[in-house]
Parts: C-alpha cells; sequence; structure tokens
C-alpha cells in the first residue's frame, strides 16, 4: 500500500471530497497505476482518503491511501504526470499497516491571513472561545492548541474533524476583530501528540 | 471571478475549470466560445460541443472557449457584485469574443441563452448590438426552427456542424476587419447558415405566414463521412459528476426508423455510421486520455448498427478489461442477452410510447409484442429485476382503448417474469408518461397538442387501472410540455414572449423547480400572444414558421406518412427498402 501526501490549490480546493476520491480513480488508471479493488457486487477501487475539509480551502496536507505495489518514487512521478491541475503529489511512503488517515489526523496547522492584528496569546489565556453551530453557542477553547504570528498573518492548530471547522474559528475572530478578504491554507495534518501525521509511519 | 463569490455558491467546481484533458488556450486571430445553455454537469456531458471545439481547433489561427450557464446563486452573485460572465478556460468575458455559438438541444434552454447573454453584458436583441459585440451564433438540433430565437442570435448553423463551423471560422479569419454586416452576408452563402437579418417574413392578419423574402430555401450542412470527420481524441473530465460521467462515441448520426413523432429520426437523416476500425481507436484514445471506467456507445439507435456484435467484440479485445459499455438506445426488438451483460444497472429502460398495437403503427413504432416479450424474457434471464416504461398521452387518434393498453402492457410484463419461479425477487416497472408534443419536419407537424384537462383525464384513467404495489406511474408537468410545443412550432413573434418571460425571471426552465408557469402565462397575456395558436391543429396549406429551411426531406413525403398514419399503416425503417424521403436525391444512402 501506498502513503501519499499531496495539495489541493489552483482551482482544486473547490472540489468536492467524493470528486476527489472519482478523481484520484481516474488518475490511477491514467497513469497504469495498478490498485487492487474490493470484492463483492460492485467492486471499486480501493482508495482512502483523509477526512473531508470545508470547500474552498487550500491545502498542501492532505493524505490518501491507495492498496498498490508501486514504488513511492515512480508514484509520485506518474501521479503528477497525470493528475487534474491542482492535484500535486508532495510525497509517497510505502505503508504495510492500514493506517487510519481518517481517525489519526485529529489537528490540523493551518495558515490564515485577512484577520485584523490581534493579540493571540490572550485568546490562549481564555477559558472560552465560543462558536456558533446550528444556532447553538459551543465553547471550543480546548480545541485550540497554538495562534502564532507568523509573516503577514497566523499560524494555528486546531482540532481537525472533531467539532471545530477552520472556516468557523477564523469567521468568529472575524467577528471580534475584524477583517477583509481572508485566506486560510491547510499545511499540515497532526496526530494526537501534535505530530505530523507523517512521521507516524517512520 | 472573486474567490469569495465561489466560496458562497453551490458546487463551485462547477466554475474553476481547469480539468484534466481540456485543451491548453491562449487568445488567438479568431476567438470563438461555445455556450452550452444549461449548467455545467448537464453541458459537460454533451458530445455535440466537444466536436464543435475539436473542428474550430483545428483551425490555425482560431481558439474555442467555453461556457456553461451558471445556476442561479451565482448569476444572482454575478450582478450584485457587477462581474460579468467569462469563459471557463481563458476567463475572458463572453463579450470580447469574436463569435460567440450557443448549442440549441431543447426549447425550454432558449431563457437560459438570454440570460448569458444577460450576464455577459451583451444586449439580447440583435438590433441592438453595434460592431463592439460578438456574433450572436446558434445551432443544434432545435435550429431547424430558427424563428422563436430570430432576434436574438446573428446567425444559425442549420445541421452538422462539422463543415459548416469549419467555413465559418475560416471565413471570419479570411475577413478579420470587416463589418458585421458584410460579414454576415458573406457567411451565408456558406452551406447550412442562415442570417435572419437577411430574411423577412411577411405575416397575414390573422397570423399565418404569408411568405418569405427568399426564394430558394435554406440548405441543412451535411457531414458526409463520419469516419473522416473531426472527432475529439480526448475529452474534459468533469471537476463534479456530470450527468454521464463516461467517455462517448458517436456510432450513427441520423435513424433508420422514421417514428412519426420524432424530430431527430427525420432531421438527422441520412443514416451515415462510422466505421468499427474508427469507433474502436476513438474509444481507445478517450479511455487513455481520461482514465473512465465506461464508453457510451451513443446513437439514435445504437442496437440498428450494421456491425453492433463486431463492435462490441473489437471494442472488448481492445479496451482495458475493466472498461464497461454502455448503450443508452437499445430498441426491445435489437435486444440481445450478450450486450445486457455489460451494464451493472438493474433497471432497464423501454420506450413501446404507446399502449395498442394499433398506435404503435400509427406512429410507425415498428416494433410487436413478440419482440418485447423476447427482449424481455432475456432481459429477465440476465438478472434484470426493474424495467422502466416510456408512454406517451395525446397521440393523434389515441382513443381510450390506447391508455388501457397500457395497463395491459404492463400486466403481461408481470406474466412474463412470474413464469419463471426462479425470478424471486419482486418486478418494480415504473410507467413514465409524457404529453406527446409535435414538433417541425416530423409527419406530425401539424398535429394539435391536447389540452390540459384532456391530459389530467388520461392520467386518471390509467393512475386508476395501474394499481399495484410495485408499479410507479409518473408523468410530465402539463404546462412544460405545452411551453415546448409552442417554442417548437414558434415562429418570429415567439421571441417577443422569451424576452418577456426572461424579463419576468424565467430561465433554467428545463429544471422542473425553476419552471414557473405563472410567469410564463403572464409573459404571453403581456405580449399579446395567444399559445393555442401555436398548439393547434396546423392547415396543411398553410405556410409553416420553418418553410424556409430545407432538412432534404420533402414535405410531400412528412403529409403522405401522416396520411399513413391516420390507416395505421406502418412504413417501416430504410433497412427494408427506401421509402423515398427525399434524402435520396441528395445523397446516396449506403444500404
Amino acid at each position: 500500500m501506498i502513503l501519499f501526501r499531496f495539495s489541493k490549490t489552483d482551482g482544486a480546493e473547490f472540489i468536492a471530497h467524493l470528486d476527489i476520491l472519482r478523481h484520484i480513480g481516474r488518475t490511477m488508471r491514467r497513469a497504469g497505476i495498478k490498485v487492487a479493488f474490493s470484492q463483492g457486487f460492485n467492486p471499486h477501487m480501493l482508495i482512502y482518503l483523509s477526512a473531508p475539509m470545508g470547500i474552498g480551502i487550500k491545502s498542501y496536507a492532505e493524505y490518501c491511501i491507495v492498496d498498490t505495489d508501486e514504488e513511492p518514487n515512480s508514484f509520485i512521478e506518474k501521479f503528477n504526470e497525470f493528475s487534474p491541475m491542482g492535484f500535486t503529489c508532495l510525497g509517497a511512503w510505502k505503508t504495510d499497516k492500514k493506517v487510519g488517515v481518517a481517525s489519526d489526523i485529529v489537528k490540523a496547522e493551518y495558515f490564515v491571513t485577512g484577520i485584523n492584528d490581534f493579540d493571540e496569546k490572550k485568546i490562549l489565556l481564555r477559558d472560552e472561545f465560543i462558536i456558533e453551530k446550528k444556532g447553538e453557542e459551543k465553547n471550543v477553547r480546548h480545541l485550540i492548541y497554538s495562534i502564532e504570528k507568523k509573516d503577514n498573518g497566523i499560524s494555528c492548530v486546531i482540532g481537525f474533524a472533531n467539532g471545530i471547522r477552520i472556516e468557523k474559528f477564523v469567521e468568529t475572530l472575524v467577528k471580534e476583530f475584524g477583517g477583509g478578504e481572508i485566506t486560510a491554507v491547510k499545511t499540515r495534518g497532526l496526530t494526537e501528540d501534535g505530530n505530523d501525521f507523517e512521521n507516524s509511519l517512520r | 471571478m472573486k474567490e469569495s463569490i465561489l466560496k458562497r455558491v453551490e458546487k463551485p467546481s462547477r466554475y474553476v475549470g481547469g480539468e484534466y484533458g481540456v485543451r491548453k488556450k491562449s487568445k488567438a486571430d479568431f476567438n470563438y466560445c461555445i455556450c452550452f445553455p444549461d449548467v455545467y454537469e448537464v453541458g459537460m456531458s454533451n458530445l455535440s460541443i466537444r466536436i464543435v471545439e475539436e473542428v474550430i481547433s483545428r483551425v490555425d489561427g482560431a481558439v474555442c472557449d467555453r461556457c456553461f450557464a451558471p445556476w442561479d446563486d451565482l448569476g444572482k452573485e454575478l450582478k450584485k457584485e457587477g462581474e460579468l460572465l467569462t469563459s471557463l478556460d481563458l476567463k475572458m468575458p463572453l463579450k470580447d469574443f469574436d463569435m460567440v455559438g450557443f448549442t440549441l438541444q431543447y426549447e425550454m434552454s432558449f431563457t437560459t441563452i438570454l440570460y448569458m447573454l444577460d450576464l455577459a453584458g451583451i444586449p439580447l436583441k440583435r438590433e441592438e448590438r453595434g460592431e463592439d459585440y460578438p456574433i450572436i451564433q446558434a445551432g443544434g438540433p432545435c435550429a431547424v426552427n430558427p424563428e422563436p430565437l430570430a432576434d436574438f442570435i446573428d446567425l444559425f448553423v442549420i445541421g452538422d456542424g462539422e463543415d459548416s463551423m469549419r467555413e465559418l471560422t475560416e471565413l471570419k479569419l479570411k475577413l478579420k476587419g470587416v463589418s458585421k454586416s458584410r460579414f454576415l452576408i458573406e457567411a451565408s452563402k456558406i452551406q447550412g447558415v442562415y442570417v435572419p437579418s437577411l430574411v423577412e417574413v411577411k405575416y397575414k392578419e390573422n397570423g399565418l405566414i404569408e411568405g418569405f423574402s427568399i426564394k430558394e430555401p435554406i440548405k441543412k450542412a451535411l457531414c458526409a463521412d463520419l469516419d473522416k470527420a473531426p472527432f475529439p481524441p480526448s475529452q474534459a473530465v468533469a471537476n463534479c459528476e456530470s450527468v454521464f460521467d463516461r467517455a462517448v462515441i458517436e456510432v450513427m448520426r441520423g435513424c433508420y426508423r422514421g417514428c412519426r413523432f420524432c424530430q431527430a429520426g427525420f432531421i438527422y437523416r441520412p443514416v451515415r455510421a462510422r466505421g468499427v476500425k474508427t469507433l474502436t481507436e476513438q474509444a481507445c484514445s478517450l479511455i487513455k486520455n481520461t482514465g473512465f471506467d465506461e464508453v457510451g456507445l451513443n446513437s439514435l439507435s445504437t442496437g440498428d448498427y450494421p456491425n453492433l456484435k463486431e463492435l462490441i467484440k473489437e471494442l472488448k479485445e481492445n479496451l482495458p478489461e475493466d472498461v464497461s459499455l454502455a448503450l443508452p438506445s437499445l430498441r426491445l426488438d435489437s435486444f440481445d442477452g450478450e450486450f445486457v451483460q455489460e451494464t451493472r444497472k438493474s433497471s432497464l429502460t423501454f420506450a413501446p410510447e404507446a399502449g395498442t398495437q394499433r398506435l404503435r403503427d400509427v406512429i410507425n413504432k415498428d416494433i410487436t409484442e413478440e419482440d418485447v416479450e423476447r427482449g424481455l424474457n432475456m432481459a429477465f434471464d440476465n438478472g434484470y429485476t426493474g424495467i422502466k416504461l416510456y408512454f406517451m398521452f395525446g397521440l393523434p387518434t389515441e382513443t381510450d382503448e390506447d391508455i388501457i393498453g397500457i395497463c395491459n402492457i404492463v400486466d403481461k410484463i408481470r406474466k412474463i417474469y412470474s413464469a419463471n419461479p426462479q425470478r424471486a425477487r419482486r418486478l418494480r416497472i415504473s410507467v413514465s408518461a409524457s404529453t406527446f408534443i409535435p414538433k417541425p419536419f416530423t409527419p406530425f407537424q401539424w398535429e394539435r397538442q391536447i389540452g390540459e384537462e384532456e391530459v389530467s383525464r388520461k392520467v386518471e384513467l390509467l393512475r386508476s387501472r395501474l394499481f399495484h404495489k410495485n408499479t410507479y406511474l409518473s408523468w410530465n408537468d402539463f404546462a412544460l410540455s405545452q411551453m415546448e410545443a409552442v417554442i417548437a412550432r414558434g415562429d418570429r413573434k415567439i421571441g417577443k414572449v422569451l424576452q418577456k418571460a426572461y424579463e419576468k425571471g424565467c430561465y433554467l426552465d428545463g429544471w422542473t423547480d425553476k419552471f414557473n408557469p405563472t410567469l410564463w402565462n403572464e409573459a404571453f397575456l403581456e405580449t399579446g400572444v395567444d399559445k393555442e395558436f401555436y398548439t393547434r391543429e396546423l392547415g396543411e396549406d398553410e405556410i409553416l414558421p420553418w418553410d424556409f429551411i430545407d432538412i432534404f426531406v420533402d414535405k410531400k413525403f412528412l403529409l403522405n406518412e401522416r396520411k399513413k398514419a391516420y390507416s395505421a399503416t406502418v412504413t417501416g425503417s430504410c433497412k427494408s427498402g427506401c421509402k423515398g424521403c427525399g434524402i435520396q436525391k441528395v445523397y446516396g444512402c449506403n444500404l
């Protein structure tokens, strides 16, 4: 099996999760990468994607497992030759255990620009960070792990696919501090202990 | 387009372009944009716009971009933000192109053309567009009666686009810099080109047509040899799931059958088939370049393709093992067990169109109960447990007996199914009925369309008898069918109605949840146009709005076919001998 990391930029960030799965399948077919199929009445390629993100968020840290015998280096080369615009394979590793691409990534790092200047340390000193979710108010302070100023924006680590979404997080900050045209880019996927997900494989 | 807009609309991947397999483009001497007046997912499944792109791109100095109709959320955002509709690849405003073409696939997309022009900042009426605006062109099957759009379109291409679009492109490159009116005059000499500003229509006081200002009819363009015709070696893979996510080859153009209600069966004459070798090469190339796992064998009646068995054998041998074949338009009588296994679907669709043999004879749907029985048995033996049946209400000479006949067919299918006890699962039958729409260039072009009350009565007649747990009846919205009939047989006066309807908010009318009959009715009232005038029975001696167009099928032939319909006489397929429709005079049909 191959685990690989890919980016989605240049328009690919607007493609929905299920469509991404289809595009990866077709990329495999075009590239001639042999992928194992599921058994059963409607066989499909064994491809596993990390948990979905909000549409329109660029990312450099999407992960995917493909059940294939292809070597990592040739996988990267072939993938990038045959993938649609905006999907670039940034690294690939052989893995024999079934890594939880969807379940093990519980935190993510984002780089955000466009929020007016604010004191990020004070946010971390608060007991509460309230976001609105389906009309209800919810304290998600425990899902905010770090916020740092970086270049012309902020770099933050918040929970991933477990009750907080980067869009909501940013929206709440903008509500409090103001802001202009916002950009948010996912830069890393992290495991529970705060390490880069792909490090857990090495 | 601003990214912030994309984040606010549904399915933004429709609007970003950059699909795998899309042609690399840059601005050229002649910039053309092909527009599909419906959303991305529908348009991306359409083959004709891909052919147009291929034809134009092959001409040196020309580029062909694409544009699809934005869903109404994006349409509203563009208006609000003061942004103009742009093409998908070059991201260039439509109004900066030299020519903008619309494909006319169904009548109910006409208001969407106005919507797209409006979003592009292009005046709707051709008379209001000066030299600064692109030439607005249209083509496709509905262009055989171009008159409802005559106020808005500068130039129509009637018939096949392969040669006509190439000639048009070459002419525009040659005449770079000449005035629009001069170009249109020159363009009108190309076979298949119709320029409304050069043809005057005189109307009588009673609304009927007195005559046209041209003596010679406009002949449709015809691509004689499909094997030599340009065909794209690849196709762009849609960013989001489209209605048909597969590679598509065009096996044949035209149909041998001549069903009397079917416009495609007449306007696409003569039948032209591609060779097995060409088709196999095209299919392999598409699969290699797209990564699809399915190839659609498209035509009006793929079961009639002369070498179907050989084609399927060649495709199986040359395509990757796991690529399946889709045969979307098989007739019951050409249904063959070995094709069925190719599809993984559990439900099969057939279109008997009418409930009795008599009425099927009237419409020249040359299919018998024995054919149906044989085809169904084969399907059931192959594990199919669902059947979808298509019928029409309001065909000429229809009586209640014909409606009740639909129930008899359903009962018979159940009997055929249960005759074999090994078929354990319950059979699911869906009956889908639509209202007959008389279309130009068919033997039924003179027929009236039945009214709302008649349709309701027929639906009730069927519904009350079609009582079975696993039988489902659905029928088309009458108002939509009526509007389609009015536009299909419309004259130039319908243009006013289209514009009024658009101004009231009618567009994307093919989507049932967007279609608003109240607004359409207001549009008719306010423009003083009477719907009934267009749904009535037309006189055989009337000059019809599309009579100045020559599709090479004689009017006399159509009249004779109409007569035969009334005596329930079948004409049969072209394969059983030439029926002398007229096309044989300009094109030697290869039979």
